[in-house]
């Protein structure tokens, strides 16, 4: 099965070592995580993850589910990357483009 | 107000505990030292090792369906009982272990008997929890019972630093029924429900897998009634045994690698695969590429998380086995499927003729291990809790006992771990003093935990050890006269005097090693309730078929070590 960048968000409890819950199913399946954030959501009292790794369609249901079980894990949801990426792609590479613009025009 | 130590066991009281398995030391002795005040409502069962604490526990915990409670100390205490934690998780046993901890300004310090026991125990518990105040005693103690009960139980670990067992904080216990973030048991699908319904009643070739989720969510009469209906045969893990009786018309035995030769060649012919309450573990399904390939597969389970993580399936319902079969039961049509069991019953015969019958009623030679445990249900009628360390005992076991109600079978499934079997039947005689408790255990086995024969002796509980002595690690043993080539590894075991280690324990004893003896040594340790030792000299060399080897199909079975099963027979 093909293998695809996933973003995965996650709200959790804020409880003590729930960083290490969440990145240990991700170590038991040898999944590298691309990248971590923990934040305040938008719901008081509610931490989001979002972690970004590479992996197949089964395993990130499988890692979903895993997720969902753990006691203090309120909701996790995946989604493919590429929509994401490409906007933040087009959005950052937008920024990049004015901002030499702008220097082009300075000098 | 009181001190963190006499909340925490007055919210065991509260919790309805009234046995706790332990072993004290320096980091829980503020909660020994007021145990003391409690004994009439609280027993202590003093272990040998803390390792026979847990196990004793799970014993405990599975025979009488109440979760089992583990105190010991903080360091080599707690992580003494780590086996048994990752046991209970695989096997879905509600136990609840405190364990002592540090001074919370000594954390992090190195200090004496300080171990990090949350990361040590956060991925084989169902929850962990470091309390570190008394006034979260209360609180942490609710929650974790609540946890380790509800939906598919497991283990819960509550980390208690001395702060919190010698700190004051208001006395009252409230019981947790909700946590917000935690679902145990989803609500089933109504929509799944009919769908499943009518994939049964549209089914030829029906069958079903159930497992020990039938036991825990209480679904026995459930599962009898739905098999009746729908007439569909079915076969049960190892954990799953005793939850139908033995003599149940639709039940065909047990599957997986020891399983029963029906079970297996039905699980690879069905054209619907009804898995309740299991989790496909690899030892059920052997190779999973070639797993029930031709049928379409219902998988019932209150953990979602199960469904479809080792086997793919049709169709997915989390839910609770006891509600879920209840509504099925109703939607389905009432039918028979007289010509499929037929044939569950011919492959039967054949294992009957070629393995049973030369296994238990052999004509000469040593005794067979099947012989033992074959009188054993012969004698108590079916009726004993029975307890298997792991190995070929195990497996012998669990393939020739037979069981007239449910939670009598109570074995190391998903860990496999060798010395569960003497603590976990001495804990369950604890949970059910009324039933007699039968364990068969190697040699092997019975020497990782020996020490707990001094439980035993001290709380004069009437344990009945069946100690199949072939002087081999047989299970490992038999591996290697299969799969490697004869070469006897590490496998031979030169064995104590067993009949001086039960009179120095003051357990009665008795050794068999000729055929005619056995069936009044099986009568003279079932006649009483004390404790017991039945050292049965066994045939060496025995060996456990039918087989299913490692990494084949279900049904590519062999009955002996140069017979394999055909469609033929």
């Amino acid at each position: 099965m093909e293998n695809k960048l996933y973003v995965v968000s996650v709200y959790t409890e804020n409880q003590v070592g729930l960083l290490g819950v969440i990145a240990n199913i991700f170590t038991r399946r040898s999944l590298n995580i691309e990248t971590l954030q923990v934040l305040p959501s938008e719901f008081e009292g509610i931490h989001r993850f979002t972690i970004k790794t590479r992996t197949s369609q089964d395993q990130i249901d499988r890692v979903i589910r895993q997720m969902e079980k753990k006691v203090d894990v309120i909701k996790a949801f995946y989604y493919v990357d590429d929509e994401v990426l490409i906007r933040e792609h087009a959005q950052v590479g937008e920024f990049l483009a004015a901002r030499e613009a702008e220097y082009e025009s300075d000098k | 107000m009181i001190t963190g130590s006499e909340i925490l066991l007055e919210s065991f009281i509260a919790e309805g505990v009234d046995t706790v398995f332990g072993y004290p030391g320096g980091q829980i002795m503020p909660v020994y030292d007021k145990l003391v005040n409690y004994t009439d409502s609280l027993r202590h069962i003093l272990v040998r090792h803390e390792q026979g604490a847990i196990h004793a526990a799970q014993g405990y915990a599975r025979v009488s369906g109440r979760p089992g409670v583990v105190t010991v100390t903080s360091g080599p205490g707690a992580t003494n009982v780590i086996t048994g934690i990752a046991d209970a998780m695989v096997d879905s046993t509600p136990v609840v272990v405190v364990a002592g901890q540090v001074g919370t300004a000594l954390l992090g310090t190195d200090a004496f008997q300080e171990t990090d026991f949350i990361g040590l125990t956060t991925p084989i518990t169902k929850w962990c929890y470091q309390v570190r105040r008394p006034e979260d005693v209360a609180w942490a103690v609710a929650r974790a019972f609540h946890i380790a009960t509800t939906g598919r139980p497991g283990p819960v670990v509550l980390d208690l630093t001395r702060d919190a067992q010698v700190g004051i904080a208001e006395a009252g216990h409230k019981k947790c029924d909700f946590i917000r973030s935690y679902v145990p048991c989803p609500k089933p699908s109504a929509e799944a429900i009919a769908e499943a319904a009518k994939m049964i009643d549209a089914a030829e070739k029906p069958f079903v897998v159930y497992g020990q989720g039938v036991i825990l969510s209480g679904a026995e009469k459930e599962l009898a009634a739905f098999l009746d209906k729908g007439g569909i045969p079915a076969g049960s893990t190892l954990l799953g045994l005793s939850a139908l009786p033995s003599d149940f018309p639709h039940y065909k035995g047990m599957v997986g690698m020891h399983g029963n030769v029906a079970t297996n060649v039905l699980t690879q012919d069905c054209d619907l695969l009804i898995s309740v309450g299991m989790r496909f573990d690899d030892r059920v399904t052997g190779k999973t590429s070639t797993y029930a390939r031709q049928a379409k597969i219902i998988h019932i389970d209150i953990d979602a998380a199960e469904i479809g993580k080792n086997v793919p399936v049709d169709l997915g319902i989390a839910g609770d086995a006891k509600e879920v079969l209840a509504q099925l039961t109703a939607l389905i049509q009432k039918r028979e499927h007289a010509d499929w069991e037929t044939i569950a019953g011919m492959y039967n015969a054949v294992e009957k003729h070629k393995v049973i019958e030369p296994e238990v009623y052999p004509e000469s030679g040593r005794i067979n291990m099947g012989e033992v445990v074959n009188k054993v249900a012969e004698v108590s009628e079916g009726k004993a809790v029975i307890v298997t360390d792991v190995g070929q005992n195990q497996m012998i076991g669990a393939r020739y006992s037979r069981f007239a109600q449910t939670r009598s079978m109570i074995t190391s499934g998903g860990l496999g771990t060798m010395g569960f079997g003497l603590p976990a039947a001495f804990g369950a005689k604890i949970g059910a003093p009324e039933r007699q408790v039968c364990l068969f255990v190697g040699d092997g086995g019975l020497q990782m935990t020996i020490q707990e024969l001094g439980t035993i002796m001290q709380e004069r509980a009437g344990v009945k050890i069946v100690l199949l002595n072939n002087n081999w690690l047989g299970n490992v043993r038999m591996w290697q006269e299969l799969f490697y080539g004869q070469r006897y590894s590490a496998t031979r075991m030169l064995n104590p005097e067993y009949s001086s280690i039960a009179s120095a324990y003051g357990l009665k004893y008795r050794f068999v090693e000729q055929r005619e003896d056995l069936e009044g040594a099986v009568r003279e340790m079932l006649s009483d309730d004390s404790a017991f030792l039945l050292e049965v000299h066994v045939e060496e060399m025995g060996m456990v078929f039918p087989m299913v080897p490692p990494g084949k199909s279900v049904n590519e079975i062999m009955l002996n070590s140069n017979d394999w099963f055909s469609y033929g027979e």
